[in-house]
């Protein structure tokens, strides 16, 4: 059964990589998507994410079913909402494979999928302003709108 | 969708100036009368002008405290009030509901003649403020046997009817569906219909139909069939010509239960199709129809706002909520917005509704997709009652 949760704290990446590892796998394959300092020339302070949450639970499971049953893989990713500061993990995808080919690849679909289909948002707090990234438009935002 | 959910996203309605489409839509249609029972705790004359305030055609309230037996008579003051408001407010209808003390089917004596005397008490008010009905429930028989119960209440009502009668009162008895909740009476057709011929003929003694009591007590409403069958019924046994008053409320526990708990209008077990069937039907559109839905305060406004909705229309409605994500948060808020929608509607037809509510919404179709209870779906997917639309900016996630 795929490990799979938005939460508000650290993503703790070691304990996801202990919760896929098995002794049949020989491969272990995480990816942390982190913050950046700079987004398309705006110089980034923070972020904040902002998720349907139950909807975005229920689709990162299929993404994670979906991948373990195509690659025989075991998978756990974790999502952060609400603020995360620069250099922090904003999602952790760990994937731990019978060979490191299926968990490369499986990984990799689970990254791509989840940024086209999981309803989950982000607002770039920046030096002139917060933006709210829907796509390629920037939105500017109130920040106070969000709790 | 749980219970919780469906409360909370009828709250938004009370946004201000959000939707002010949706609760203006249908002006009464003149033969149509609809209200509230409104709060009196600013005193008599205000529950008309806060009736007024939400679009009430028909008010109905208590005319002393419903949980005490002594009263103090009305004052000379508060009746030429209550007239004035009554004028000016231009309110067409009144009904008093009684204290929830009295049981005019009482098994002890005392309690009898205190229930008998309070009723009469009820009646004197009403007929002071001119008010045509007092609804008052039927009693209970509080295990001493329903047969005397149902003598009693008939006698009682009998000599109240006569003497008043006597006295010239315009004022008269309106007895009231009830759930069939503990030992009281009259929630079954035949029971109201025994004590309207054991009293004899009188167009001062008439019925109020509750829907949730009625619904509670087992009769359906929920399609049309039930509906039709609900309302043969009803006037095999008792006569819609008895007919005064209707209370409009749906139901928090389910068919048949004999649990009274009103319900918001289109929230509960009935739903909106029987309302929608109840405000548009011919043969009931001289019967002021009031509510006495939960939340007075916040949501009187809104459940007579779809009542409204559905008399004008005179199509069913269904209601279901809208949650805005990414920038649209920012000034949609995170609390889900309740929506009244054509039977039938699709999605496209729900974004365009939205586009044309608010400008700041203009362009939400091409920018967005759409999920229906946490699943993507396509423009033409069609609504259902209760379901949750999420409005989804393209994502950043990752």
């Amino acid at each position: 059964m795929a490990e799979v949760r938005i939460v508000t704290g650290v993503i703790e990446t070691a304990a996801l990589e202990a919760q896929v590892a098995r002794d049949v796998h020989g491969g272990i394959c995480a990816f942390i998507g982190q913050t950046r300092r700079h987004s398309r020339g705006r110089n980034v302070a923070y972020l904040e994410y902002d998720a349907y949450v139950p909807m975005a639970e229920k689709m990162l499971r299929r993404i994670a079913e979906e991948a373990e049953g195509r690659w025989g893989c075991a998978v756990a990713i974790q999502h952060r909402i609400g603020r995360v500061d620069i250099g922090e993990a904003s999602v952790v995808v760990a994937v731990s494979a019978p060979h490191r080919a299926e968990a490369f690849e499986a990984c990799r679909f689970c990254i791509d999928t989840l940024k086209e289909t999981v309803p989950i948002w982000k607002r770039e707090v920046c030096a002139d302003g917060t933006y709210w990234i829907e796509g390629e438009r920037a939105i500017p935002s109130e920040p106070a709108a969000l709790p | 969708m749980s219970e919780l959910s469906l409360s909370t996203a009828s709250e938004p309605d009370e946004r201000p100036a959000l939707f002010p489409a949706l609760s203006e839509t249908g002006s009464d249609p003149a033969s149509r009368l609809l209200g509230a029972h409104m709060p009196s705790a600013g005193g008599l004359s205000s529950c008309l002008v806060a009736g007024k305030e939400i679009g009430c055609s028909a008010v109905q309230l208590f005319t002393g405290s419903p949980r005490q037996w002594s009263k103090p008579p009305l004052k000379e003051e508060d009746i030429r009030a209550f007239h004035a408001a009554r004028e000016q407010t231009e309110i067409a209808f009144t009904v008093a509901h009684d204290s929830y003390l009295i049981n005019l089917a009482a098994p002890v004596p005392a309690v009898l003649d205190r229930s008998r005397e309070a009723f009469r008490g009820e009646l004197d008010r009403a007929e002071a403020l001119g008010i045509p009905w007092v609804v008052t429930h039927m009693g209970a028989h509080l295990d001493e046997g329903e047969e005397p119960a149902l003598e009693r209440l008939i006698r009682c009502l009998r000599e109240l009817l006569e003497e008043t009668e006597r006295e010239g009162y315009r004022t008269g008895i309106a007895l009231e569906t009830t759930a069939g909740q503990g030992t009281g009476l009259g929630w079954r057709f035949e029971e109201l219909g025994r004590v309207l011929e054991g009293v004899g003929p009188d167009p001062r003694l008439g019925v109020c139909l509750d829907t949730c009591h009625v619904f509670a007590a087992g009769y359906d409403l929920r399609d049309e069939q039930d509906y039709e069958k609900t309302l043969a019924a009803f006037d095999a046994h008792i006569g819609l010509d008895r007919l005064k008053v209707i209370h409009a409320n749906d139901s928090k526990k389910p068919l048949g239960s004999r649990v009274d708990r009103h319900e918001h209008i289109g929230q509960g077990e009935i739903g909106i199709p029987a309302f929608a069937r109840l405000v548009t039907d011919p043969r009931l559109k001289h019967i002021p129809i009031v509510i006495e839905t939960p939340d007075a305060d916040t949501m009187h406004a809104v459940n007579l706002a779809r009542l409204k909705r559905l008399a004008s229309g005179g199509e069913l409605g269904m209601m279901v909520t809208v949650q805005f994500f990414g920038h649209y948060r920012d000034f949609m808020g995170e609390e889900p917005l309740a929506v009244c929608m054509p039977v039938g509607a699709v999605v496209r037809q729900l974004a365009a509704l939205l586009e044309e509510r608010d400008s700041r919404l203009a362009g939400l179709e091409r920018h967005c997709r759409f999920a229906v209870n946490e699943e993507y779906a396509d423009a033409d997917q069609a609504l259902l009652e209760g379901n949750t639309i999420a409005v989804l900016p393209p994502m950043s996630g990752g």
